[in-house]
């Protein structure tokens, strides 16, 4: 099977898009984040993360409109390919089978080391 | 509405990727305008400093300039593109190129491959350069080498002298039967690298490190082994080979008290198992004594580790004493030399595999080889160079420099070069088992895993790739752009005919002087295996007896007689025709002096001569007997006496073996060949002696052989339950009399194949070559009438007269070669001029099979196409 290749913050990136579904745009994922995740996101990290989305197909992009505030600029708007939902899922899959894998015992011995 | 701060915005617009300048600046302002409402213009503008400084990273900076990348890589895959799709295009000549280069190359790998392994021969002992090897000059009226040496040689150099920090003797006794107990049942197996007796030093001077046991303890005591891995696992498969006990010839018993670790393939010391030298005094009391002055026995060695400042020349001094002081009546006066070990393998003369100067011949054959593929390169490259003339031009015309385009070329001989390495190691895997069959090597298969190997075939690689590919790149690159895009191009500018055709010359004469080897040494193969040796080896096998008591020789012979796949036994010592063989001086009739020839000892029973349809001319057969008292005579003989009637000579007595052997003549035979070819027939007398038997020759109607030979072991294992059957069929021991010289043929075969194709390369080049440029020509000469033949001739010509002269070169030299080479049979083919015939005729029909196809391509174009060619 290929191979997806899909960073941590690339994931929680790719994850925030989904929420915000039609309406992802830089700005709004990063307030997204940061409100959900707690932990600021720099201006840069995050465009390099949405353009290395973008190379990899994972995510399209189209011009918005633009807004007074944005000073006329043109928002640009992302959405999930096909191929990055498959990476989404395979993500998913590869941690839930480690999970999955993870002996009951290691809870039970942590509670009883509580 | 307040604005962020200049510089940072302008800086950011500087960097910016253009393709994302402004969603980015659209974001910047989003935050920073939501900012100044939240918390104040100061701080939105620090933040706005701080996130332009963060969004400065690789992703986001434009290239150096619009649209430009950072490097050409994209120029370096447009070669190897290019290249590719002209490989593709011209199939045939990259194809030719690729075989030619591919084959020169597995070469080369193959004799890399043999030159390193020859030159690690036993460089793996810690102290290397200070082991030497006792050897023997010895001088009579000739003098010859052997490197044996007197076995109380070492015990001398030991006791009197210092030089040698450690002195190990070693006594090598090849071709012994080794007999040992598994699962209590009695196993005999013969082992063709035999055993050695080993002084415990050996194994300190040499690196064969133990794996069971301790070197100390494992020698010292008498009746003592230690043997390798391999051997261990075959005699006693996995049980605990220490504490077994294996017998040598059923007499001498061992206890194995350690094993080694295999000997590597690239040592000269052959023997896996050796045996404590204590032994020897069981096995041979003269050899153990410390008198055993007089003679030297094969197979006695003597190492020396000398101390680190001492030099060989003052060892060699100082043992010279006791030739006189030991030996003071021989005529044989000995000579003890130290010969290094890093010589051992390189010494012919003392049964060294090999001279140094193969090696050198080897080396050259490759260079050689490469030379020829990469001027053969050239020459098809450079005939090949105007259909790329207007790929140049275009080139030139959209800006290349002279410097891209030479390295474009390179590119594309570096992937001709590539591929053909890659075939070649492909090949050299797949030969590297043949040429260890061919050269009794031992060389790993796996040769890959070398490194210096791997750097080799790079660093080829590099030298091809410029060798073959900058005289072409030259060429091509020079062209002028305008004249290359009007088409305008002359055939000059690619280099001269003659160099070409004194390449193909040398080219065919090499092959041509290999050809004629090779039919040289068929034929005499031929001769030598179809000879009427004056006995009949056909269906006779020889069987070796298992013991000397008569009683049993005649039981054996009688219940052999009465299987119905036997015609005729013979007990006897040797076959009419063999290597090994007892020669003797006689005294004939009444002459008191011996006579000055050497006579061949033929000791054999009544019934030797029927078996091996021996002719005999006069008289009668011996009478039978167990001890000498008639004996049958051949021609040679009565020939070295001066005898020149057959019936003179019977009747008269023959004095051998210093008289104790006396019989009459009873008969004489026709002369019959009594070694190979090579040898004269010499004097040769038939007689009985049974103590001096040692084979059964055994004549079987050719039917049922196998069913034969298996009832013959029946009953030979019954007589001889301790012993092994050992069998040979004599006309297989004939054919290995030149065995040598089948090897020879095969080499010769080969080099010729090889010569032969590279020589069809050059050819092909040359064709090509002239092709290209008598296009023009052709096409005038069929417009103004000339035919299809008249074509052919034209260019047919050049190919005879090269054919020819390379022709006067060869047939000469290899004249002279195969002469040579005949010479050292006593009996051989005369060299005829059909043997030249062939050779000249087989280049003829090469030529005209490599080229033919290409130039009746040209002779039958059409003159229209010819002429608009340019």
């Amino acid at each position: 099977m290929k191979d997806f290749q899909l960073g941590e913050f690339e994931e929680i990136v790719i994850l925030t898009v989904g929420i915000l579904n039609q309406s992802a745009y830089s700005v709004g994922i990063k307030d997204e984040i940061e409100l959900r995740l707690s932990r600021t996101v720099s201006m840069g990290a995050l465009h390099t993360a949405l353009n290395r989305l973008e190379e990899k197909g994972y995510l399209k992009s189209h011009s918005g409109e633009s807004t007074e505030e944005r000073a006329g600029r043109p928002r640009r708007y992302f959405e999930i390919t096909a191929l990055g939902k498959k990476a989404m899922q395979h993500a998913k899959d590869t941690r839930d089978e480690l999970w999955s894998a993870i002996p009951k015992t290691l809870w039970q011995a942590n509670l009883a080391g509580i | 509405m307040p604005h962020p701060p200049k510089l940072p915005h302008r800086f950011f617009r500087w960097y910016c990727h253009p393709r994302m300048r402004d969603y980015i600046e659209g974001d910047l302002m989003e935050v920073y305008d939501r900012r100044v409402k939240e918390s104040g213009k100061r701080k939105a503008d620090w933040k706005f400093i701080l996130d332009v400084l963060l969004l400065f990273r690789p992703g986001i900076i434009r290239p150096r300039k619009p649209y430009q990348n950072l490097n050409n890589y994209g120029m370096y895959k447009s070669y190897f593109k290019i290249g590719w799709r002209t490989l593709l295009r011209n199939k045939e000549y990259a194809g030719i190129n690729i075989a030619g280069l591919a084959l020169s190359i597995t070469c080369c790998i193959v004799i890399f491959v043999l030159v390193k392994h020859h030159l690690s021969f036993d460089d793996f002992h810690q102290n290397k350069d200070r082991i030497y090897r006792v050897v023997t000059e010895q001088h009579r009226e000739t003098v010859s080498f052997t490197n044996n040496v007197p076995s109380p040689l070492g015990a001398v150099l030991r006791d009197n002298h210092t030089y040698g920090e450690k002195v190990a003797r070693m006594f090598h006794e090849s071709n012994a039967v080794i007999s040992f107990e598994r699962n209590g049942e009695k196993q005999l197996i013969k082992e063709p690298d035999g055993f050695a007796f080993a002084e415990p030093a050996f194994f300190e001077i040499f690196n064969f490190p133990l794996s069971k046991g301790s070197i100390e303890t494992s020698l010292t005591e008498p009746n003592t082994a230690i043997l390798t891995e391999r051997l261990a696992e075959k005699y006693f498969g996995d049980q605990n080979p220490i504490g077994q006990v294996i017998t040598y010839d059923n007499f001498l018993p061992f206890r194995i008290t350690g094993v080694l670790e295999d000997l590597p393939s690239n040592t000269d010391i052959k023997p896996e198992i050796f045996v404590s030298y204590v032994t020897m005094k069981d096995f041979n009391p003269w050899l153990a004594s410390d008198e055993a002055w007089g003679g030297i026995m094969s197979g006695m060695s003597c190492y020396v580790l000398f101390r680190p400042d001492v030099s060989s020349a003052e060892v060699e001094e100082a043992m010279q004493p006791y030739v006189k002081q030991f030996r003071p009546t021989s005529k044989n006066v000995h000579h003890y030399k130290m010969q290094a070990l890093s010589d051992i393998h390189f010494d012919g003369k003392y049964g060294g595999a090999m001279e140094k100067s193969d090696i050198g011949i080897l080396i050259a054959i490759g260079i050689f080889l490469l030379l020829t593929a990469c001027v053969n390169f050239v020459n098809l490259a450079t005939a090949q160079a105007l259909k790329r003339s207007k790929e140049v031009g275009v080139r030139k015309v959209l800006g290349s420099f002279r410097g891209q385009l030479f390295w474009q070329f390179i590119a594309e001989t570096a992937i001709i070069a590539t591929i053909s390495i890659l075939v070649a190691v492909l090949a050299g895997y797949a030969l590297v088992p043949y040429i260890n069959d061919f050269f009794s090597t031992q060389i790993p298969v796996n040769f890959l895993a070398d490194s210096t190997l791997v750097l080799f075939i790079l660093g080829l690689d590099i030298l091809i790739t410029l060798l073959a590919g900058c005289y072409p790149a030259f060429i091509l690159t020079g062209f002028k752009p305008v004249a290359a895009l009007k088409g305008k191009l002359s055939f000059q500018q690619l280099g001269g005919f003659n160099t070409r055709r004194s390449l193909i010359v040398t080219q065919f004469a090499i092959s041509q002087v290999l050809v004629i080897g090779v039919i040289v040494i068929m034929n005499q193969m031929r001769f030598a295996k179809q000879a009427d040796l004056g006995f009949d080896k056909s269906s006779i096998v020889m069987v070796k007896l298992g013991g000397d008591s008569l009683n049993t020789m005649n039981v054996l012979k009688n219940e052999f007689l009465r299987l119905p796949g036997i015609e005729k036994v013979s007990l006897c010592y040797q076959a009419p025709s063999s290597d090994d063989s007892w020669n003797n001086s006689i005294r004939f009739g009444t002459d008191p002096e011996e006579v000055n020839f050497l006579t061949n000892m033929k000791l054999a029973d009544a019934d030797y001569i029927s078996t091996f349809d021996l002719e005999l001319l006069a008289g009668r057969n011996l009478t039978p007997s167990d001890t000498v008292r008639e004996v049958v005579v051949n021609e040679a003989m009565l020939q070295s006496l001066g005898i020149t009637s057959y019936e003179e000579a019977l009747g008269e007595t023959v004095y051998a073996n210093g008289g104790t052997m006396k019989g009459q003549v009873v008969g004489v035979v026709r002369n019959f060949h009594d070694r190979s070819l090579h040898e004269p027939i010499s004097a040769a007398l038939i007689t009985t002696a049974s103590g001096m038997y040692s084979n059964f020759a055994i004549k079987i109607n050719g039917n049922s052989v196998k069913a034969t030979m298996e009832e013959i072991q029946a009953l030979w294992e019954e007589q001889y339950p301790d012993k092994m059957f050992e069998y040979s069929f004599l006309d297989e021991d004939i054919a290995r009399f030149y065995e040598a010289e089948d090897t020879l043929l095969k080499g010769i075969q080969f080099f010729s194949f090889i010569a032969i194709f590279i020589g069809c390369l050059g050819l092909y080049g040359l064709i090509s070559f002239m092709i290209s440029q008598k296009t023009k020509e052709v096409g005038i000469r069929k417009v103004l009438g000339g035919g299809v033949p008249h074509i052919i001739w034209l260019f047919g010509q050049e190919f005879v007269r090269l054919i020819l002269i390379a022709f006067l070169i060869a047939a000469p030299i290899g004249w002279w070669f195969m002469s040579g080479w005949l010479q050292d049979f006593e009996f051989k083919i005369t060299l005829d001029a059909w043997t030249f015939v062939v050779a000249i005729g087989s280049s003829l029909v090469i030529a005209v099979l490599t080229v033919g196809y290409q130039v009746l391509r040209v002779a039958y174009v059409n003159p229209v196409r010819s002429l608009k060619t340019e």
